[in-house]
């Protein structure tokens, strides 16, 4: 299945092997049931960070299980106002 | 510590000790203590009784971290409710260090000359000024520097001030002659009505502030800093990338305002974000990190140049850029940084001016998108034009001059960056502070869509009244610290730093306060801001967001606002 994908703030792909190497906004071909936590180890993020995971726009655990044409952001731990 | 009294009717100081009900209160609790005593509330908001109060925060003036905020407090022109701006420069510590508790400033002479105020160790000069009237902003500094010296702390009104605009702020000299502003509610306006141009501070051989246990004080301090420097937000994203790193979250989330509140997502918001703006300010030279006093910490503020590398605008912060940006539906940063640099000269509030233009585009005075068209518009409330007197009287007033419906503001202020049918924990803030729509009052975003202090469903209603309360009462306990509010990014998920502060606290003053002193604080100042509002009547009716958030769906998630009366009013039951 294909996923719109961006990193933000700093994030890219750290995956070598992916086309989307060192890029922040791609589409990606993952796996059927891949999951929020499985992208980010599949993109070589590292897991210390704890990131926030914006699917289509709603938060979502890491242990969320991703579909076809979903749009992902994940943004390392940000503030402001 | 002294209360200082400059009465403009006569042109007269006097100094006074503080009363014992006042000992505890610094910032935002002194200015709203003081207002509610004296000040009545249906009085006229730019006449002879209003008044205008500058109160450092509780632990300003001592080396705490970040803890160069000051309170103005006056009853707002804009809202009609009482107000608390909350400001950085340097003007904070030297008020406290000079032994500045307050500075009520009130009366109102007569003609139409402009005077100034000088504060120095022997005390307070009132002069006429008849070189500065009629100058924006940064040349009020510039002389002010060249007369003085470059440590001269200042506090100044622009053209929109002395006109008396409805969103005219009041702005203070950071340490680098750069502008930081208390923006939100018309301030500004309350100050020209006063005829004072400009106060400048000179702290030259000031007392300084006293600590009763240095030893205890400095180790709450050190403690205190290590969180702030250690949290990834406060340590990290802030002092990077500064506040306008929000732009992609909160779009992404879907609650940017976008092409005057019609919309959640802009397609241009990476062109505006924190991440673009970093690039821009390191290949110009700017700064991308900058303290708006010394002593802050975590540097949110930044300096950004222009094209070639010249000084354009600094402090430009997330709020403008949304609202002269995905608001009016501009991509590009030069021209809101050209924005931002007249707001500042001028000295308008950003957030309010920038909404308007929303809705004059509405309104058909100039197209969404048009950055030159913006720019003119600009300088229509520069020159005080009679569209520009429209402008400069905020989003309601040129709504009702342009026929228009969908007008983003609570209590007449303008509704600032987070559409509160995406994030219904600011919607709640947006209803029921005593400010006017104003989020830094009870910053839900936080927990909402930053997952900072833990994780609330921006969508649906559950918690986030309580949300909205929890952050009201703390934040008007910080906003009397002298604290900046974004200590709360740390303090929210780190108990140790919160204790640090209280330890601060009791270590300067010789006190022995809990955190539920410090909740039962917040909740004191709401309770008297409200009591204020419901003298100068105000009702629970007031407590509502337009109609049109209840009617028109805000794509991509198509959220409604769904809070009923009753719910909202529930706010108040603590
Ligand atoms: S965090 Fe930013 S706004 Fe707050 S005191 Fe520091 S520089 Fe000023």
């Amino acid at each position: 299945m294909e996923l719109e994908i961006r990193l933000f703030t700093g994030l890219k792909c750290n995956n070598q092997e992916l086309p989307c190497y060192g890029k922040q906004e791609f589409f990606l071909d993952v796996p059927e049931g891949t999951t929020v936590r499985e992208l980010h180890r599949l993109l070589g993020i590292d897991p210390k960070t704890s990131l926030i995971s914006l699917i289509n726009g709603l938060s979502r655990p890491d242990e969320w299980v991703l579909k076809n044409k979903d749009r992902v952001g994940i943004f390392p731990p940000v503030g402001g106002g | 510590m002294k209360i200082f009294r400059v009465n403009m009717t006569n042109l007269t100081v006097t100094v006074e000790d503080v009363p014992q009900e006042w000992q505890g209160f610094g910032g935002r609790a002194l200015t709203s203590a003081i207002i509610a005593k004296e000040v009545e509330p249906g009085c006229h908001a730019l006449g002879a009784g209003n008044k205008l109060v500058f109160a450092p925060g509780l632990l300003s003036g001592t080396t705490a971290p970040s803890s160069g905020r000051m309170s103005v407090g006056g009853k707002s022109p804009l809202t009609g409710t009482i107000k608390e701006s909350n400001v950085g420069g340097t003007a904070s510590q030297k008020l406290a260090r000079l032994g500045v508790k307050a500075l009520i400033i009130e009366g109102q002479p007569q003609g139409d000359g402009f005077y100034s105020l000088h504060l120095d160790k022997n005390g307070i000069k009132i002069e006429e000024d008849k070189v500065l009237a009629g100058r924006g902003n940064y040349e009020v500094i510039k002389k002010l520097d060249e007369k003085y010296n470059e440590k001269i702390g200042i506090i100044t009104i622009g053209q929109a001030g002395e006109r008396k605009m409805l969103s005219a702020n009041i702005s203070i000299k950071d340490p680098d002659g750069g502008l930081r502003s208390a923006g939100r509610g018309g301030l500004g306006a309350v100050m020209g009505s006063k005829k004072i141009k400009y106060i400048t501070i000179d702290d030259t051989e000031a007392p300084g502030v006293p600590v009763a246990d240095p030893e205890k004080f400095k180790e709450a301090a050190r403690v205190f800093a290590k969180g702030l420097t250690e949290h990834p937000v406060t340590g990290q994203g802030l002092p990077t990338y500064g506040t306008n790193v929000l732009v992609n979250i909160v779009n992404e989330a879907g609650g940017l305002p976008t092409r005057n509140f019609s919309t959640g997502r802009f397609d241009g918001a990476n062109k505006i974000s924190g991440e673009t703006m970093y690039d821009i300010i390191v290949s110009r030279n700017g700064k991308p990190t900058h303290a708006c006093h010394p002593g802050c910490v975590i540097r949110c503020s930044q300096v950004y140049n222009d094209k070639d590398g010249n000084y354009l605008t600094s402090g430009f912060e997330y709020e403008t850029i949304w609202a002269f940006g995905a608001d009016c539906c501009i991509d590009d940063l030069d021209i809101i940084a050209r924005a931002d640099r007249i707001c500042d000269d001028i000295g308008i509030d950003t957030i309010e001016t920038a909404v308007t233009i929303g809705v004059a585009m509405e309104g058909g005075v100039i197209p969404f998108g048009d950055g030159e068209g913006l720019l003119n518009l600009m300088g229509e409330i520069e020159k005080g034009s009679y569209l520009g007197r429209i402008l400069g009287n905020g989003a309601e007033f040129t709504g009702k001059a342009f026929g228009v419906t969908r007008v983003p503001a609570v209590k007449g202020q303008a509704i600032p960056a987070y559409d509160p049918r995406s994030v219904k924990g600011i919607g709640i803030t947006y209803a029921t502070t005593t400010m006017g729509a104003d989020h830094t009052a009870g910053y839900s975003v936080a927990t909402n869509i930053l997952k900072v202090g833990g994780d609330i469903d921006p969508l649906a209603k559950e918690g986030n009244l309580e949300l909205s309360r929890n952050l009201q009462i703390a934040t008007a306990a910080v906003d009397s610290t002298g604290l900046c509010l974004f200590v709360a990014f740390c303090i929210l998920d780190n108990a140790e730093a919160f204790q640090a502060i209280i330890d601060m606290l009791n270590a300067q003053y010789g006190l022995s306060l809990t955190a539920d002193d410090v909740t039962e604080l917040g909740k004191t100042v709401l309770r008297t801001e409200r009591a204020f509002n419901q003298g100068a009547g105000f009702t629970s009716r007031h407590d509502r967001l337009p109609e049109f958030f209840k009617k028109e769906a805000c794509p991509p998630h198509n959220a409604v606002w769904d809070f009923t009366d009753e719910e909202i009013d529930a706010f108040w039951n603590f």
